[in-house]
């Protein structure tokens, strides 16, 4: 049978008008995707994925299971330093020349025993080496040595209150306006036996742009959560009364708690 | 003779265009992403120097430009890639704008996009497949002995099949091989491409041969009659004109001997797409 004519110039229409279609959304999509960005209800909705992959990524992670580590050949020749400037003013550049004499750890909250310690205290409690991959939520990976306590067994020296739900980590740098950098984990992560306050880099003591004395590791979560320049450590109920809010300060800005993906 | 099929089911016509959206989405939110930080590396970890892709901008000769780097290879991408041309004057970034979500740099919502189509993805995608593996639909899509009034040339079962088979699941698992916690559970799993950067690599390359797919089959919609294409796939009812040789009818009792691909003599502009 023999298609009428007409057929061949619908068609041209037809695709004309697809592309003028494609050529509206393409320049208007910005502007949607843009708005549903920032509406109060959409953004929720975009968020609850967070819940999901916690709960789904835990429940299928065997208990105990180690991140991979790594061989000292395979550690990186270079290591960026993200987030905050290091805090350098007068007090923590000299407590640094005096290898951190004054600087102290103080733990307090839902605790039992609540204290503060000294790096060489930290350094008595028992401490974990391993060659592990960093990996920053901008998407690159670098591998490095770390020494630290871990986080468990400090657990064990303040003994947590039954209401203790995160650990809130409290840091010395700031940005630009002067906002302390804080994070949280849950004491789910910070029983992990990878979790540890780390104190040496590659061998040598932690470097200042790597967050000197002392950083955490949590081997199970992104960049990001590893907060540096600790000086207190605070067992919590609710994350809710703290900075902004959300658990941490890029959390406050829009990023996930949950930065396990 | 004009015969009215009823081509797509519910379920496939409404997991196609949850698809589409949560692909479009996917890829932008994707983009941006990408945008925080524009290097692909292979293996475990990303050495700056040893990136074999970069996107960036750079100044040559006292002018800013934007280019697209594979291996020693590299293009001036100035107004598209590395450099985007605004009205406030050119501002570094790998993908433009208009090709992101958000539009303005923002990888933490990017994140938020992309995590939650991400399961939208998965989840609609299982329905589909569940629904028409049980219902025996996804037959159609595989070699078959069987005559079939109007079934998919063997380019096109290859096509669908791939995507299916191959690009989808390994879209999924690399992005999943990215996850630290994942890492953890399943140490294998970033093994699998040879390293967490491999992983973040394949991710990005397997979504350009999704838009290759996705390009070559709004093409063949279009060209092979996009009205009854586009109802077939919202209504589910397609029409074809058949030719229909009153003194020879077609016997199709028995498969052909050989291959078993027999296809009805059909115009090609009405095949499905």
């Amino acid at each position: 049978m023999e298609r009428p004519s007409s057929t061949i110039s619908r068609r041209k229409v037809l695709l004309m008008a697809i592309q003028g279609a494609a050529a509206l959304m393409v320049g208007g999509c910005k502007n949607i995707f843009d708005q549903l960005h920032q509406n109060k209800k959409i953004l929720p909705v975009l968020e609850s994925a967070e819940g999901l992959n916690r709960r789904v990524q835990r429940l299928l992670t065997p208990k105990n299971a180690l991140a991979k580590e790594f061989s000292e050949q395979e550690i990186s020749s270079y290591f960026k330093a993200n987030g905050n400037p290091p805090p350098l003013d007068q007090q923590y550049v000299l407590d640094g020349l005096r290898g951190w004499a004054s600087w102290r750890l103080e733990v307090v909250g839902q605790v039992k025993k609540p204290r503060k310690f000294s790096l060489a205290q930290l350094k008595r409690i028992s401490s974990r080496t391993q060659i592990t991959r960093h990996d920053c939520v901008e998407g690159w990976s670098a591998i490095a040595k770390w020494k630290g306590a871990p986080l468990s067994e400090l657990i064990k020296v303040v003994q947590p209150k039954t209401e203790a739900r995160y650990v809130v980590f409290y840091c010395l740098d700031t940005d630009a306006q002067g906002t302390h950098f804080y994070q949280s984990i849950d004491l789910h992560d910070a029983m992990h036996p990878q979790t540890i306050l780390a104190y040496e880099m590659n061998g040598q003591a932690l470097p200042i742009e790597h967050g000197a004395p002392l950083r955490l590791r949590v081997e199970t979560q992104l960049g990001y959560k590893m907060a540096k320049y600790i000086t207190k450590i605070e067992f919590v109920t609710s994350l809710k009364e703290i900075g902004g809010g959300k658990g941490g300060y890029w959390e406050d800005l829009g990023y996930a708690w949950y930065a396990g993906i | 003779m004009v015969s009215r099929q009823y081509r797509h089911n519910l379920i496939t016509r409404s997991t196609h265009w949850v698809n589409a959206l949560a692909l479009v989405i996917l890829f932008m939110s994707g983009l941006q992403i990408f945008n925080a930080y524009p290097n692909l590396h292979w293996g475990h970890k990303s050495e700056p120097e040893e990136a074999f892709l970069t996107i960036s901008a750079t100044e040559e000769k006292g002018e800013i430009i934007g280019y697209l780097r594979l291996y020693n290879w590299s293009v001036n991408t100035t107004g598209f890639l590395g450099i985007q041309n605004t009205p406030a004057g050119p501002i570094p970034r790998a993908f433009p704008s208009w090709l992101t979500i958000p539009g303005f740099f923002w990888l933490a919502g990017g994140r938020r996009w992309h995590f939650f189509f991400a399961w939208l993805f998965v989840l609609n995608g299982l329905l589909y497949i569940l629904y028409n593996a049980v219902t025996g639909n996804l037959r159609k899509f595989f070699p078959s002995r069987r005559f079939q009034l109007l079934g998919y040339n063997r380019l096109q079962k290859l096509t669908y099949v791939g995507v299916l088979v191959i690009l989808t699941p390994l879209i999924i698992v690399s992005g999943l091989a990215m996850s630290p916690q994942l890492n953890v559970a399943f140490n294998w799993l970033p093994e699998l491409f040879g390293g967490r950067q491999s992983a973040r690599s394949i991710h990005f390359l397997t979504t350009f041969l999704f838009a290759l797919f996705t390009f070559g089959h709004i093409l063949m919609v279009a060209v092979s009659g996009i009205i009854n294409n586009m109802r077939s796939m919202i209504t589910g009812w397609y029409t074809q004109e058949i030719h229909v040789p009153k003194t020879a009818p077609v016997k199709v009792e028995q498969p052909p001997e050989e291959t078993g691909l027999l296809q009805f003599k059909e115009d090609d502009k009405n095949g499905e797409t």
